[in-house]
């Protein structure tokens, strides 16, 4: 007969001991602070460490920077019933949706007074007309990044990726609307368009260009232009000025057909805790010497017009930062298509499956 | 083929499996040492992503969130599960059937629907969320695993041996002790353990149930997946490898003492 | 004598509780509406359970069924040798094996799918070695394809296949091999006819695990597959996100439950039926 190892009752005591101290650790670490605290709810590596320290010491608070990564697993945990966070960073068509779902708080503007310094172009948004219940905080467009050693061809077309030449090297976004709406335009379409036949048509070029396709990547995008594993991808510009930073070859451009405008935006859950503070703090990210600071460092646009002057002449110069005025004239942006979504999530289902 | 040469070969393919499970980790380890942030290529030797893994407090305090939540999980899941495997085995055929198909459930369930709907108990319930929650949320799908692999154990077990120790005059509660309870211990392990390696490891339902300060490490890496994942995880990563494999050592030549 | 059967409540209260919640997500939320922003309109319906036998649909689910019944076989072979290797150790090895087979999955998932794209892109180690060696000029396409996938799947999944078979087998006492030997079973027999019928519970169990574990997997697929493949759980979790279909994706995953439980089922009673009396209940 063989006797397991736990054949005294020292190893079930031990054992026990292990489980009770492991709970009396979780019980005792609920939290026994004094100060007030700020729960910020944003994208990784989102915020400059050193801004979020001033922020701290100048108002006597602690910030606690929690992340997500999705903005769709954003909206099912606040609209299940998650919001304990005091400010979250929404992009633009999740604002208009939480809007319509009745999530936010509205923006009381007197604690904001730093809004002007917001750059005109970016006040009052399609999504959130008036600024009611968002601020932007980072914006971008979606464009084509190549590889200037293997793309030698001038690319100044959404076409260029359906090229033959690319197959197997092309790296999409894995997000249905960037895609679909990447073909919408190139066939001359709203991106956001509730025509099945536009949306069927776009569909069919989307088949033809599935034997490109090295791989569908929202995250791992960057590493995977860096290393030379793709050569030309449907791309954000903040994350192809990142990766042309790694690997110099890089190049980015903005198709002649148009393209998709997008914004990270501060807003404030129904509910949260610390209004005013959360107020605040969108306040003090836009003080032109904080916002100049954030910004060099994070790489991603910059907003607040009053803090350029004060940006390094790389940041400014830097057209993969801020594309051109002729550029920005051919974006649109992202609209909920309310009733269609589950239509183009068919095209969406239907693409992947046929890829092989 | 003599027993011998049976018996090397079997040790041959026992290491090539372990030389498949660890081939990426021996990677993560190495390049943990990397210099160079971002590429795949070698950019020198370097201590620094061990250094300014002890300075990055979010890093830690997921860490030590996760430890804790595991251990508690595997305790809380292996009584739980191992006690349901026990009873439920005393129960006729049919009704055991019947109860290994409520104990699967959790196991059947997609994270999101678990995760997505546990949330929405909770805040009906008004309950807050943050490591109980998320500890709550584990032990209901870990235990389900202790049963499957305590219930398998029971099932081939041989029942004469307790009918043995009942006939030399011990009483249930002995039986159940000195017994029972080291039969089964190498399911009770296993199911400690596969416990608090899904714990550890979860991010779906994590991420639903939990709230504010109660990071846990997955959550924190699957957030910076944009960034690309720091070399500091790698190091926290190789530091965990290195910890667990010093603390079982230290464990057995404790053992060996008396 | 088997322990008292009261041992069972305190777990049955405690899934009672907490997993009414899913199942009512899923029964519920399954026959209602979606409205024109993504929020649940409780109309009965069955719209959404006729939706799913669409072509598209069910070649998803017999391609994700397919992957799954395939990765649980892959697992059973790796996975059984290496079961009985450790189940023959001494006590100590023993712990310190499943200990060695568990401890690469306390790594964080991701960081360990890292690992493998350091191993397979094409400038990571086994292209950057091969070019080394010669033996090749263009580096091999290991990634972004199914294979790739495959072992990815296996790679995550084995464990749940090694330890209810371990389990399973460490109880087999030895004298059971020594008296098939000696009324001359040849190893093989003595597998077929004495070992493989007494790990039956735990291999069941294993398969089971596997199978299912293998169903819900996506990000595998996403990671290691460039996303190129639209399992049934890719498709689950499109529904509850960016279509935001939350009906659509409670009868998706009710369908999934279902399939996963009769197979499970199915399994279950196989193994009794092959023991006979006696073995699994």
């Amino acid at each position: 007969m063989r006797i397991g190892r736990f054949h005294t009752a020292k190893h079930w005591r031990a054992f026990a001991a292990a489980g009770l101290i492991a709970a009396a650790a979780l019980v005792g670490s609920a939290g026994c602070a004094s100060k007030e605290k700020l729960y910020l709810y944003s994208w990784a590596d989102n915020f400059d460490a050193g801004v979020l320290d001033e922020f701290e010491r100048k108002f006597g608070v602690s910030v606690r920077y929690d992340t997500f990564s999705n903005n769709e697993e954003l909206l099912a945990k606040i609209q299940a019933g998650g919001a304990r966070y005091d400010l979250i960073q929404p992009s633009d068509y999740m604002v208009a949706t939480m809007i319509r779902l009745g999530l936010l708080e509205k923006l009381d503007k007197n604690n904001i007074p730093n809004l002007k310094n917001v750059g005109k172009r970016f006040l009052n948004p399609v999504y959130d007309p008036n600024n009611d219940y968002s601020v932007i905080y980072t914006w971008g467009i979606t464009g084509i990044a190549y590889n200037k050693k293997y793309v030698t061809d001038p690319i100044d077309s959404w076409q260029a990726l359906w090229d033959p030449k690319y197959k197997g090297k092309l790296i999409l976004l894995d997000d249905s609307r960037e895609v679909l709406g990447m073909a919408l335009k190139k066939l001359g379409y709203s991106n956001s368009t509730q025509n099945e036949s536009e949306l069927a048509a776009a569909y069919e070029e989307l088949k033809k260009l599935l034997p490109n396709v090295l791989a569908f990547d929202t995250d791992n995008i960057k590493q995977k232009m860096a290393s030379e594993e793709g050569w030309i991808a449907l791309m954000w510009s903040g994350d192809a000025a990142l990766a042309a930073q790694e690997n110099p070859d890089i190049a980015f451009v903005v198709p002649k057909e148009g393209t998709t405008i997008w914004a990270d935006n501060y807003a404030i859950p129904k509910g949260a805790r610390h209004k005013a503070l959360a107020e605040s703090f969108i306040n003090y990210m836009l003080e032109p010497e904080v916002s100049a600071k954030n910004y060099e460092s994070i790489g991603y646009s910059n907003p607040n017009e009053k803090s350029y002057p004060l940006h390094s002449k790389e940041y400014r110069e830097n057209r993969m930062i801020f594309p051109t005025d002729e550029e920005l004239a051919r974006t649109e942006w992202l609209v909920d298509v309310g009733e269609k979504l589950p239509l183009y999530d068919r095209y969406w289902t239907e693409l992947k499956s046929g890829v092989k | 083929m003599n027993p011998d040469a049976r018996l090397r070969g079997l040790r041959l393919y026992a290491w090539a499996v372990v030389a498949f499970l660890y081939a990426p980790i021996a990677l993560i380890v190495l390049y943990s040492f990397n210099a160079s942030r971002f590429s795949a290529a070698w950019g020198g030797w370097t201590w620094k992503w061990y250094a300014s893994l002890f300075r990055n407090d979010l890093l830690l305090e997921a860490t030590r969130n996760s430890l804790m939540i595991a251990v508690a999980n595997a305790f809380a899941a292996t009584c739980l599960g191992t006690l349901a495997a026990l009873g439920a085995h005393a129960l006729k055929r049919r009704a055991r059937a019947a109860a290994r198909g409520v104990f699967y459930l959790p196991i059947l369930v997609p994270d999101i629907v678990m995760g997505l709907s546990l949330l929405v108990l909770f805040s009906r319930l008004a309950i807050p969320l943050g490591k109980w929650t998320v500890l709550a949320a584990h032990v209901t799908f870990s235990l389900a695993y202790v049963y499957v692999l305590v219930a398998a154990r029971l099932e081939a077990r041989d029942p004469r041996l307790e009918e043995a120790a009942q006939d030399l005059g011990a009483d249930r509660w002995r039986t159940f002790r000195h017994v029972t309870l080291p039969l089964l211990s190498p399911a009770v392990v296993a199911g400690a353990l596969v416990s608090f390696t899904l714990s550890i490891d979860d991010f779906m339902i994590t991420f639903f149930v939990s709230g504010p300060e109660s990071t846990t490490l997955p959550l924190y890496v699957y957030g910076l997946v944009r960034r690309g994942i720091s070399p500091e995880v790698s190091a926290l990563s190789t530091l965990l490898v290195v910890l667990t494999a010093v603390l079982v050592a230290l464990a057995e030549r404790f053992r060996r003492r008396p | 004598m088997r322990g008292p059967v009261w041992l069972l409540w305190p777990g049955l209260a405690y899934l009672a509780f907490f997993l009414w919640a899913p199942t009512a997500l899923v029964v519920a939320v399954s026959f209602a509406r979606r409205d024109a922003y993504g929020a649940v309109r409780w109309e009965w319906n069955a719209d959404n359970y006729a939706r799913m036998l669409d072509p598209l649909y069910l070649r998803i689910f017999a391609e994700s069924a397919g992957l799954a019944a395939l990765c649980t076989l892959i697992c059973l072979a790796v996975g059984y040798p290496l079961a009985y290797y450790i189940s023959i150790q001494d006590k100590q090895r023993q712990r310190r094996w499943l200990f060695a087979v568990m401890m690469p999955f306390w790594i964080n998932f991701l960081v360990r799918t890292y690992g493998w794209i350091l191993l397979l892109q094409n400038q990571g180690v086994v292209n950057t070695a091969l070019r080394q060696l010669g033996w090749i000029e263009r580096p091999l396409s290991l990634m972004y394809n199914p294979g790739a996938v495959l072992v990815g799947f296996v790679y995550t999944l084995l464990p749940f296949m090694i330890l209810p078979i371990y389990v399973s087998l460490e109880q087999i006492d030895r004298k059971l091999f020594d008296a098939a030997a000696d009324l001359g079973a040849s190893p093989v027999r003595r597998f077929r006819h004495v070992t493989f019928p007494l790990t039956l519970p735990g291999t069941v169990a294993g398969c089971a695990l596997v199978f299912v574990s293998a169903l819900g997997l996506f990000v595998v697929s996403d990671l290691l597959g460039g996303s190129k493949t639209m399992l049934w759980s890719n498709l689950i979790q499109n529904q509850f996100l960016s279509a935001r279909d939350w009906p659509f994706g409670a009868a998706l995953s009710a369908a999934m439950m279902l399939f996963s439980a009769a197979v499970v089922f199915a399994g279950y009673r196989l193994a009794r039926v092959r023991l006979g009396e006696g073995g699994i209940g």
